[in-house]
């Protein structure tokens, strides 16, 4: 979670390396999936990781499906892709065994999702057989994904075009589309963020529906403090294009360790008491291409103080596990003081 | 107004309604232009030695006598019962020659139309993938040539200079000499439906440098306004959708991106086929290619009002109907399109 232009896109884009190279450059630092290290793969075996091992939901429904093709048609290429490496006939990313061990895993939460690619409780089984697969056991999985998305009428849905779909319709196609490779990993951008208030409300009861029954692990990106606190085990806190803090969801809203986090959660109202004007973070978002020297919220943090100004700043650094368990991270030097902060 | 197969009907039978007009339009100003500009031909068709009773039985025939508005009428009399006049120098019927003429044009309009859609249209795709690259500056430089040269000299320029290293002699690009029967009058055609090998080669040999000529120009068109509007459609989500599905870049670029891309590309498509019948004037007279253009030439500077007229309204059938396939495609290509 973060405040719009924290970079939160930017993120999760660049783990399945969609952003345009140039202008984008990944500096520093290593995007391992399933074991493998992306940065260090030719971009063209990129296509080999994305769909079946990392699937992504966009942000704009209006322009993320293609006008031109019928909505069947489309979920039925990423079905008949994953169908074609489950085979063998397309290249895929096989997960490094290696680099990939399960009990070295820093996030154990995770790790109990990440276990194999899922299976949507009401698709056909179909054997494994060889040779291309056949359209009408593609079709039957489009009308199967559709279902999963509680589309109730799938077999007129699949001739539409997205131009005669609304918004929210769209965003559910969306996503059956992206779990229809049935990801290890899937990359949901705001999801809801675009759609109308009601509609935002359904689709999120989708998506928290959905991760209950879809063994797959999901990156929920959101500006909206509410709906990460409904949907997360795991929270990151995105400041100036780094995240400044990582941990599971009750310590990160019910004892935040950077002063960054506590002043975002100064800022939801709450709907119970009246607490006339809401206090907002003095200053403003900086630059990223100006970034301050040191710690990034330096200038606006009410704790900062001559460390905090002269690099290299904070390091991600772990905190003792806290009464939740789990990892719990935070870049500031002075994690304790937080709770006590003005 | 909708999409379905008979809206796609009304709007087809629509449009050739549209064609009564402009043919006669263009009818019209074909026949004033030529009957104002010589009002009577007959001393320069009947020859320096004819003798004055032949040139008087020759303005007898033509109605030079009459006034224009009545010339005009039997004009347009004689064309809609079929007899579209005859040349003044053999006297051979101007429809029947248009005829046996227009496939070769045809053929190599579409030989030249093969070409900017299999070689223009992926080399806007390759100029927009690179945008701000060395290929990008490559194509670039490639189409501003075509464009910046005039027909006349590419199709010198390949009729000298590649002619002969293809084995094409004396500059004579047509297959008379073909040894197949003459069923479509398109040679390439025609040999392959006599699944002749030799004769197939032997034709595409012959029609390739017309087509290229004839192509060069219009390529340069239909290559910047592929890479104009991939430019447009790359920035748009669902090329990132397409790629987070796990598609090649290949994939990406010519199923999904330039399939929408083509939708602008298709129109401008259409606009060119008015360059390219005027274009086939020059070619076919470069190449000695025996269709149309070629006769257009010849009626032009023979004083052939008959034969003028008569090309011109082949020119103006071929503009429409390229210009009504461009329309169809760009509703086929378009789902939001709905015919009207
Ligand atoms: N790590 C980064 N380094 C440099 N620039 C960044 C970084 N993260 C984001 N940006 C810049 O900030 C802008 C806004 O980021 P974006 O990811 O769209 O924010 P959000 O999705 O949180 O609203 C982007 O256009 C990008 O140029
Ligand atoms: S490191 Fe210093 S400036 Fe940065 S958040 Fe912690 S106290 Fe504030
Ligand atoms: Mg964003």
């Amino acid at each position: 979670m973060g405040e719009t232009g924290c970079g939160k896109s930017t993120l999760g884009h660049s783990i399945p390396r969609l952003l345009p190279e140039p202008p984008a450059k990944v500096t520093s630092g290593k995007i391992v999936f399933q074991g493998t290290d992306l940065l260090k793969i030719p971009k063209w075996r990129m296509p080999g990781v994305r769909g079946t091992g990392i699937g992504m939901i966009f942000q704009e429904p209006i322009n993320s499906l293609n006008p031109a093709y019928r909505v069947g048609d489309q979920i039925a290429e990423s079905v008949r892709i994953r169908k074609l490496r489950e085979r063998g006939i397309m290249p895929a990313l096989k997960p490094d065994v290696k680099g990939f061990d399960y009990s070295k895993r820093e996030l154990p939460k995770a790790s109990e999702v990440v276990t194999g690619p899922f299976i949507p409780p009401n698709v056909t089984q179909t054997l494994k057989t060889r040779g291309p697969p056949m359209t009408k056991e593609i079709h039957q999985e489009v009308l199967d994904f559709l279902r999963l998305v509680r589309i109730n009428d799938p077999e007129r849905i699949v001739n539409l075009f997205p131009h005669e779909l609304s918004g929210g319709m769209r965003q559910r196609i969306m996503i059956a589309m992206a779990l229809s490779g049935k990801p290890a990993l899937l990359i949901a951008d705001e999801p809801t963020s675009a759609l109308d208030v009601t509609i935002q409300a359904q689709v999120l009861t989708l998506m928290k529906e959905l991760m209950e029954e879809v063994r797959t692990s999901i990156m929920f990106i959101s500006h909206d403090l509410g709906v990460i606190a409904e949907m997360a085990d795991d929270v990151g806190v995105m400041y100036a294009g780094h995240m400044v803090e990582f941990g599971p969801v009750a310590e990160i809203f019910e004892s935040p360790r950077h002063p960054y986090t506590k002043a975002l959660l100064r800022s939801i109202p709450n709907r119970y008491k009246d607490e006339g004007v809401l206090p907002s973070l003095s200053g403003s978002v900086p630059n990223l291409s100006k970034l301050p020297v040191g710690c990034t919220f330096n200038p606006r943090c009410p704790l900062a103080r001559d460390v905090c100004r002269v690099k290299p700043g904070p390091p991600f650094a772990l905190l003792p596990p806290g009464p939740a368990g789990g990892m719990h991270r935070t870049a500031c030097f002075f994690p304790d003081e937080v709770p006590s902060m003005p | 107004m909708g999409r379905s197969r008979s809206d796609l009907v009304v709007f087809i039978a629509k449009r050739l309604a549209q064609l009564v007009p402009v043919l006669l339009g263009v009818i019209v100003i074909t026949f004033f232009f030529t009957h104002i500009a010589v009002s009577n031909p007959c001393a320069i068709w009947s020859g320096p030695k004819a003798s004055p009773s032949t040139i008087a039985a020759c303005v007898k025939n033509n109605h030079f006598n009459d006034s224009l508005p009545v010339q005009f009428y039997y004009y347009l009399a004689g064309l809609v019962s079929g007899n579209w006049g005859t040349d003044p120098l053999f006297h051979s019927p101007v429809l029947s020659v248009l005829l046996t003429d227009f496939p070769a044009t045809l053929e190599l309009v579409l030989a030249a139309t093969f070409l900017m859609v299999f070689i223009g249209i992926p080399l806007g795709v390759v100029a927009a993938a690179s945008n701000g690259r060395i290929a990008d500056h490559l194509v670039r430089i490639f189409y501003l040539s075509g464009w910046a040269t005039p027909t006349y000299i590419a199709g010198v320029v390949l009729a000298i200079g590649l002619g002969p290293l293809l084995g094409v002699s004396g500059g004579d690009f047509s297959t008379t000499s073909s040894p197949v029967p003459a069923i479509t009058h398109m040679s390439v055609l025609d040999a392959i439906i006599a699944l002749n090998p030799g004769a197939t080669v032997d034709a595409i040999v012959h029609l390739i440098l017309p087509a290229v000529a004839l192509a060069f120009i219009n390529m340069g068109i239909a290559t910047r306004m592929t890479r104009t509007s991939m430019l447009e459609i790359l920035p748009l989500e669902f090329v990132k959708t397409a790629r987070m599905k796990g598609l090649g870049e290949f994939w990406v670029l010519y199923k999904h991106a330039l399939r929408n891309a083509l939708i602008t590309t298709t129109t401008v498509l259409g606009v060119t086929a008015g360059t390219m019948v005027s274009g086939t004037v020059v070619i076919e007279s470069v190449f000695v290619w025996p269709g149309l253009g070629r006769y257009a030439y010849e009626a032009i500077t023979e004083y052939d009002f008959a034969g003028t007229i008569g090309v011109v309204i082949f020119f103006a059938i071929v503009v429409v109907a390229a210009n009504l396939i461009a329309d169809i495609l760009y509703g086929v290509l378009d789902p939001r399109v709905e015919w009207r």
